[in-house]
């Protein structure tokens, strides 16, 4: 184990709440700044007042004498210990410190907060003065701790297996490079500007490489369009905090669209209800036209399920009935079968909201559709108002597969992957073959994954957290990636390795000036970059360089005009539109946590279910259910799925509100070589990308196929019927009154409108109560009209909480640990079901039906509200999970931990101020109690009361919609208190008498007055639910 | 001369007294005196076993050791090697449980209740039925322990016992009820039987003729002199434990359903389960008492001990048991309609058509329809019509609690937690294995103990006991 300790400044803004909060310094004098403004720690441990010259003697042969003979009679332990003999400056043994970093999920670059104690980062946290994602944070965001310490990264330079030095790998590139005639290097899209700057280095150092960027996931053929219509590179950023009407195409960007954190905060802006937390009205009214159901169509106002394939029809419509012909979309809406009322109703909005709509398309549809689409946006006024232009994208724009392959066709001397997984995911599949045509080839990445293990030379990267980079989330604006633990193997970051190379290759030439390593390149370019011209107001570099590092940002974001569209080369573009050529529109999604299947070695996402189907540890085939229906597929058959040439064999999935005609994969599962975690799970489905007609979209194609597979063309060893897990199984919410919603005409009616059906008596109290209303009564609200159901929160409260991963079995079994978990509900017509979801977790309840049963007082009450569970003392009777009505209580079937954490490295991962549990206990949501203890006693320490808003549990500080608070009920100008006694406040299963702490805020839906009530509302629906609520 | 004589002789036609329905037949059938009857009953403990013997514990025996090896693997492995899962978080154990504590109440329910009722009938069955007492307690007694997560702690931290941190169990929980309350049926259990036990192993030991033998049962019997004192002593234990353990008949049931009826789930949290689970428990237990001793009497040749009059009644009271779980099964469809609650309606509709209705019917149809059959004198009498339906409402009640605990918890309030149980082999194991350690322990009561009470059969033979109406050979108790 290497743990260096890294000396450099923790964030602290003593301006910002819940950084400053969570930081160790909490309360700081002026007087203890150093002259950097950097906070001095003086709450070391103290030597005892007394102390003089000859106790310490004393104290110092007694601990020799005690020394000498504990060493004579017991073993010696086992491992090493590193003594923070060189403590970093500010560390204090056990207290956290917190470092502003950057991570790229895909293509966008989100500032993040690293917590790391004694040297090692356990927890991330979303960077609250980034732009994007402003302190949310993601799944995979926060599931990148677990990859730092996975214990199946490539560990040391290989040569085919064999370990070598970092030398001798360098030495044999060099050569290689010096005489090769040709050479390519592969990069991911994602480099930021110091990369770009050393990759163009690197191609002068050594005029034969080719610098080619690959992606299977990304957004070519929007950005292909835009460049087409706006003359330029760039790409568009919604502004959806801006719009009032907003409308999707098959973009599903509160989900797998790049920036999705960013939309969902800026959509859940839009969606608060008048009066509510003081916020002015604002809900805006979101129509999806879908293939696929996805998190955004989840949350439409008006769903309307479409082929792609007809979208531009629809889109060519929509523009006509702008300009008063309303005829052709009566007419395309009877042709399809499409309720013509809502999108009557849609082009009356968008007419009606100059200025204030923004039309999306999904980034895997052809640029045709684009660029209808930019006509229409066009149309309505949205450029520069709702749709901004960034003219430096942080992604470099994708290659074409096909351009590449025919260069490396003809045989290169060197071929140098860095960071990318082509054997993996090139589009058709094939890259291999390739691979063997280069004389040299050289993978570098995190894992011996399927291209690093195949290439000669296989180089071992750095996580993120282990690096250094920077990144440009927008325009004008630079941020900061620093590395938080020292690498964990004989890794280097891949532009370490770049940067070797090319100083070799000009060891005599132009650039031999330039820095040794890679962060001194990386400085230097900040130093004259980003950092001149602040530096010349602080008079200082090295206070301008510290005070970026402890901000991760530098800059700010700027705004650029819109250019001016060629609505002619758009309409051109709009018009090569190509009609369906199959039965079949296929399309092919990044996976919600995966991605491209980089993250695949990971088991908090792997275990991450499908926000909509609520799979784990797979990928399918999804068709609708009269699809399944008509092709007699039942879930878990083996389906042939062909496009062009292509075929899969998959298992199918029947997920309600899937288009007709239409088959949705995800990519990133069926990975043959990652490690131990993601190996053989799910289908690799990059083998149909591309195979569609239409060449600029990739991850789509018009023509389609799906049959029941022959018999004897499933994969071997496979059983006859797939077993698919979910770990959720019933979707209906079977008329109870459990996700409220009312419309917001009924809302405004009636503020109280969605709590109408409820029944609740009058609770009665046998024994002596507790009085909660002195001291701190800890409670939360969840907003159910901002929250989408992304599931962030899970993976946040997993990487707190120290949540064991239980495997796809486990999880077929019922077993899945998460402490929360995101409900969803489909009622209604199954071909356009009307969802609702909701996080579900321990609801704390005053008259806790767990606590009376426990045998042995292992949940008890605390006397500030919290349900508590005393792992200690739990025997397992499980009588509390039977007995709870929620079904939050999680039990440790097995020794989950200690099965799986079996690697020291794995070990690091976990979090020392929550307590690893052990077979045979049950466990469940704390509200991060040890959160709000350390809130308490630093509170304390400080002679003051703890502010509202100091404390953030896990799942609240992730959620990018700002959905979940959390306070003090007691407190009565705290948030919690002003949405707990909102008419929207509800509490679930209220009628049991069990008294929760959680308060869900029933979700108001915006549906255009115009539009009929098909099924309205659950709790509107049956005539049981009169009774629901019980008498 | 009986009653019936002396009314009949004012009547004009003289006619042949015909056998009345009211004159009970006498309880010991044939021509049995004192010394057959010791013979009949003491023979089995002192010849050697039989090869049938050897071959039916060779069975039990394995399946006892495949109990125990199920029960080393679920401590080693944990719950996961059950089928256990998020809702359901009781399987069968929980079921076992409650099936063995129900098994063992009719034996309660026989020496106790029926003895201070002085229905003398009894003492042909009731030796037996309290030996069956003590083991289906002994074989409940594996589950709730297993059950738990961590076993080796449980053990302890549900007793009151105090410790040096001042955590005391949850007075709350009806956990800990049950522990009290199976804790004490079973100790008072043991020292029922072993008290009535103790005449009869007085004999044994007096019959002995070698001397390990001797030895053996002069230690069990406790010096036992059969002189006037011991049996006034005696008398007076065995009529308080009588009356300590006809309570105990009532509630220990009745707590056992505290485990649902207290929960605030639908389906458990029920008013009418004290009472129908004691229904349902000596139901059970009849049904099981009538399984064994049917088959004992034959292989024992006890036949004119434990007579078909003795079948009869059980049967009658089968029935009548039998009458009062159906009642139960309908009125909480009665009561999940007419409380109004979704949730509680939901739950009954599941279990009649949701996926465990298979479990639902089969449990009907054993513990209901099929017993019907009972009313039929023929049937309650004739061992090959009887028995069938015996066995099957031994399997009916096993599905009552199995249905009772799983198709609660496996729908319960919200859909997005529902989830179905499958057992796994362990599961069956621990199930099957448990029957298989009852069916041991019953083998080797044969083998070591007096099956019928020797004494008290000696007290009801016919001729033993003044009728008051001046005849002693027609004596014979009331039923």
């Amino acid at each position: 184990m290497k743990e260096e300790p890294i000396q450099r400044p923790p964030i602290e803004d003593a301006s910002r709440g819940p950084l400053r909060a969570s930081s160790p310094e909490g309360k700081r004098l002026p007087s203890r700044h150093d002259a950097a403004g950097i906070p001095v720690r003086d709450d070391r441990p103290r030597p005892p007042r007394d102390l003089s010259r000859r106790s310490v003697l004393k104290l110092m042969a007694a601990s020799a004498v005690l020394a000498a003979g504990s060493t004579a009679c017991t073993r010696k332990p086992p491992r090493h210990i590193v003594s923070m003999a060189d403590s970093p400056e500010y560390q204090n043994p056990g207290a956290p410190l917190y470092y502003a970093s950057t991570w790229t999920e895909g293509l966008v670059p989100y500032g993040i907060v690293v917590k790391t104690v004694d040297g090692r980062p356990i927890k991330i946290e979303g960077h609250r003065d980034h732009p994007l994602n402003r302190g949310a944070s993601s799944a995979a965001m926060q599931a990148a701790l677990l990859s730092l310490y996975d214990p199946d990264r490539l560990r040391t330079p290989e040569r085919k297996g064999e370990s070598i030095t970092w030398r001798e790998a360098d030495e044999e590139i060099i050569a290689a490079l010096r005489s090769a005639r040709s050479a390519v290097l592969i990069t991911r899209s994602s480099l930021g500007p110091s990369e770009r700057a050393l990759v163009r280095a690197f191609e002068r150092a050594c005029p034969a490489v080719r610098h080619v960027v690959h992606e299977t996931v990304h957004d070519g053929p929007r950005r292909g369009a835009w460049r087409k219509i706006f003359g330029k590179p760039g790409t568009v950023r919604p502004r959806l905090d801006r719009a009032r009407i907003v409308v999707s195409f098959d973009a599903d960007f509160l989900g797998t669209e790049p920036d999705a954190l960013g939309a969902i905060r800026d959509f859940s802006r839009t969606r608060v209800p008048a009066g509510q937390d003081g916020e002015a009205a604002r809900l805006s009214r979101l129509y999806v036209v879908e293939s696929a159901m996805t998190v955004t169509g989840s949350n439409a106002d008006h769903r309307v399920p479409l082929r792609p394939s007809r979208m531009p029809g629809l889109v060519k419509a929509l523009s006509g009935a702008l300009k008063g012909h309303d005829a052709p979309l009566t007419a395309f809406c009877r042709k399809h079968g499409l309720d013509s009322a809502v999108l009557a109703a849609l082009a009356k909005d968008l007419a009606s909201h100059q200025g204030e709509a923004v039309v999306l398309g999904g980034a895997h549809l052809p640029e045709s559709v684009h660029a209808a689409i930019a006509l229409l946006n066009d149309a309505i006024g949205a450029p520069g108002k709702t749709l901004e232009w960034n003219p430096e994208p942080p992604a470099l724009r994708v290659d074409d597969p096909a351009a590449i392959a025919s260069l490396l066709e003809r045989g290169v001397d060197v071929l140098i992957c860095l960071g990318v997984n082509p054997v993996h995911d090139w589009p058709g599949g094939g890259f291999e073959r390739l691979l063997e045509k280069a004389k040299l080839s050289v993978g570098h990445g995190l894992h011996a994954d399927e291209t690093v293990s195949a290439c000669t030379l296989s180089l071992p990267s750095c996580h993120n957290l282990e690096s250094w980079n920077d990144a440009a989330p927008l325009p004008n604006l630079r941020s900061l990636c620093q590395p938080v633990i020292a690498p964990l193997f004989d890794a280097r970051q891949e532009a370490a390795s770049l940067l070797a190379w090319t100083r070799a290759l000009t060891a005599n030439g132009a650039e031999s000036e330039a820095p040794v390593d890679w962060f001194g390149w990386l400085r230097a370019r900040w130093e004259t970059g980003p950092l001149a011209a602040s530096s010349s107001e602080a008079g200082s570099l090295r206070n301008a360089w510290e005070e970026a590092l402890r901000k991760g940002l530098a800059g700010q974001p700027g705004s650029v005009d819109f250019p001016g569209p060629d609505r002619e080369a758009a309409e051109a573009l709009a018009a090569t539109t190509q009609p369906p050529s199959g039965d079949f529109d296929l399309v092919i999604a990044p996976h919600h946590a995966l991605l491209d299947g980089r993250f695949a070695n990971n088991g908090w996402l792997q275990e991450f279910p499908d926000p909509v189907s609520k799979l784990v540890w797979d990928n399918a085939a999804v068709i609708g259910p009269a699809t399944a229906a008509r092709l007699d597929l039942a879930e878990g058959d083996w389906a042939a799925v062909g496009a062009g040439e292509r075929t899969l064999v998959l298992p199918v999935l029947i997920q309600p509100g899937t288009a007709p005609g239409v088959v949705a994969v995800t990519l990133g599962h069926g990975r043959t070589r990652c490690g131990a975690v993601g190996e053989r799970r799910g289908f690799n489905t990059a083998p149909l990308v591309g195979a569609g007609k239409d060449r600029s979209a990739p991850r789509f194609a018009a023509n389609a196929a799906i049959q029941r597979a022959a018999p004897g063309s499933r994969p071997a060893g496979q059983p006859d019927r797939y077993e698919l897990v979910r770990t959720q199984k019933a979707f209906s919410q079977e008329g109870r009154p459990i996700v409220l919603d009312c419309t917001l005409g009924e809302y405004n009616r009636d503020p109280a409108s969605a709590r109408k059906h409820l029944h609740i008596p009058e609770g009665k109290q046998l024994d002596d109560e507790w009085d909660y209303s002195k001291g701190r009564k800890w409670a939360m609200a969840i907003d159910l009209s901002a929250c989408v159901g992304c599931g962030a929160c899970m993976i946040a409260c997993q990487a707190e909480n120290n949540i064991p991963v239980v495997g796809k079995a486990e999880c077929g079994l019922g077993r899945e640990m998460h402490w929360m978990r995101i409900d969803r509900y489909q009622d209604g017509d199954e071909k356009n079901p009307e969802v609702s979801q909701q996080p579900m977790l321990c609801q704390h309840c005053d008259n806790a039906p767990c606590e009376s049963v426990c045998p042995v007082n292992a949940t008890a009450h605390s006397t500030e509200g919290l349900n508590e569970q005393v792992y200690n003392r739990c025997v397992g009777t499980r009588y509390c999970a039977n007995n709870c009505p929620y079904k939050v209580r999680r039990f440790n079937f097995y020794n989950y931990t200690k099965e799986n954490v079996t690697d020291p490295v794995r070990e690091l991962s976990c979090n020392p101020q929550v307590t690893v549990r052990s077979r045979g206990v049950m466990e469940k949501c704390t509200f991060c109690v040890q959160r709000i203890n350390e809130a308490k006693f630093r509170a304390r320490n400080e002679g003051r009361e703890v502010d509202d808003g100091a404390i953030v549990p896990a799942c609240a500080q992730a959620c990018a919609a700002g959905a979940i608070v959390f306070g003090d009920l007691n407190d009565r100008s705290s948030r919690i208190a002003r949405l707990a006694a909102d008419p929207l406040a509800y509490r679930v299963l209220e009628e049991l008498n069990v008294r929760p702490n959680v308060a869900y805020l029933a979700r108001v839906r915006n549906p255009h007055p115009d539009v009929p009530v098909a099924g309205s509302g659950a709790p509107d629906r049956g005539d049981d639910q009169h009774e629901g609520g019980g008498h | 001369m009986s009653h019936e004589s002396q009314a009949a002789a004012p009547s004009l036609k003289v006619v042949p007294p015909r056998p009345s329905t009211l004159e009970t037949p006498p309880l010991v059938k044939g021509d049995v005196s004192l010394k057959k009857l010791d013979d009949d009953i003491i023979r089995p403990l002192e010849s050697f076993p039989t090869r049938r013997w050897w071959a039916a514990i060779s069975v039990t025996g394995t399946l006892a050791g495949f109990f125990l090896f199920c029960f080393a693997w679920t401590i080693a492995k944990g719950i996961g090697t059950w089928g256990n899962n998020n809702p359901v978080g009781w399987g069968w154990a929980i079921t076992n449980f409650v099936f063995w504590i129900g098994i063992g109440h009719a034996g309660t329910l026989i020496s106790a209740i029926l003895f201070l009722l002085r229905q003398k009938w009894r003492t042909g069955i009731a030796r037996f039925a309290e030996a069956m007492t003590v083991f289906a307690v002994i074989c409940a007694l594996q589950f709730p322990l297993i059950h738990t997560g961590r076993p080796w702690l449980a053990w302890y931290w549900l007793l009151p016992l105090p410790n040096s941190n001042g955590i005391w169990p949850n007075f709350r929980s009806p956990l800990l009820w049950d522990v009290f309350a199976v804790s004490t049926y079973g100790l008072v259990s043991v020292m029922f039987w072993y008290t009535g036990l103790l005449p009869d192993l007085a004999t044994v030991r007096d019959r002995a003729k070698h001397g390990l033998r001797k030895v053996f049962y002069g230690i069990l019997s406790l010096g036992w002199t059969g002189s006037n004192r011991s049996w006034s002593h005696y008398e007076k234990a065995y009529l308080l434990f009588a009356g300590l353990s006809t309570p105990l008949v009532l509630s220990v049931h009745s707590v056992v359903s505290f485990d649902f009826a207290v929960a605030v789930i639908p389906g458990w949290h029920t008013t009418v389960f004290p009472p129908y689970f004691v229904a349902g428990a000596i139901f059970s237990g009849f049904a099981m008492v009538a399984t064994l001793i049917v088959v004992l009497r034959k292989f024992f040749h006890l036949e004119h001990v434990v007579t078909e009059d003795h079948l009869d009644v059980m049967n009658r009271i089968t029935i009548a048991t039998s009458l009062m779980v159906g009642y139960a099964y309908m009125i909480e469809f009665f009561i999940a309609w007419y409380s109004g609650m979704a949730y509680e309606r939901y739950v009954f509709l599941n279990r009649a058509l949701g996926p465990y209705a298979w479990a639902y019917w089969t449990m009907f149809s054993c513990n209901v329809i099929f017993p019907q059959l009972l009313w039929i004198r023929k049937v309650r009498r004739t061992v090959a019509l009887l028995y069938p339906i015996v066995i099957l409402v031994n399997v009916g009640m096993w599905f009552e609690r199995f249905v009772i605990v799983v198709t609660s918890l496996h729908r319960d309030f919200l859909p997005s937690a529902w989830d179905y149980f499958s057992p796994t082999w362990v599961d069956v194991g621990l199930f099957v294995g448990s029957i298989g350690l009852f069916l041991t322990l019953v083998l080797l009561f044969c083998r070591f103990l007096p099956t019928v009470s020797v004494a008290e059969t000696k007290a009801v033979l016919p001729g033993s006991q003044p009728t008051g109406h001046g005849g002693a050979q027609d004596g014979g108790a009331h039923v």
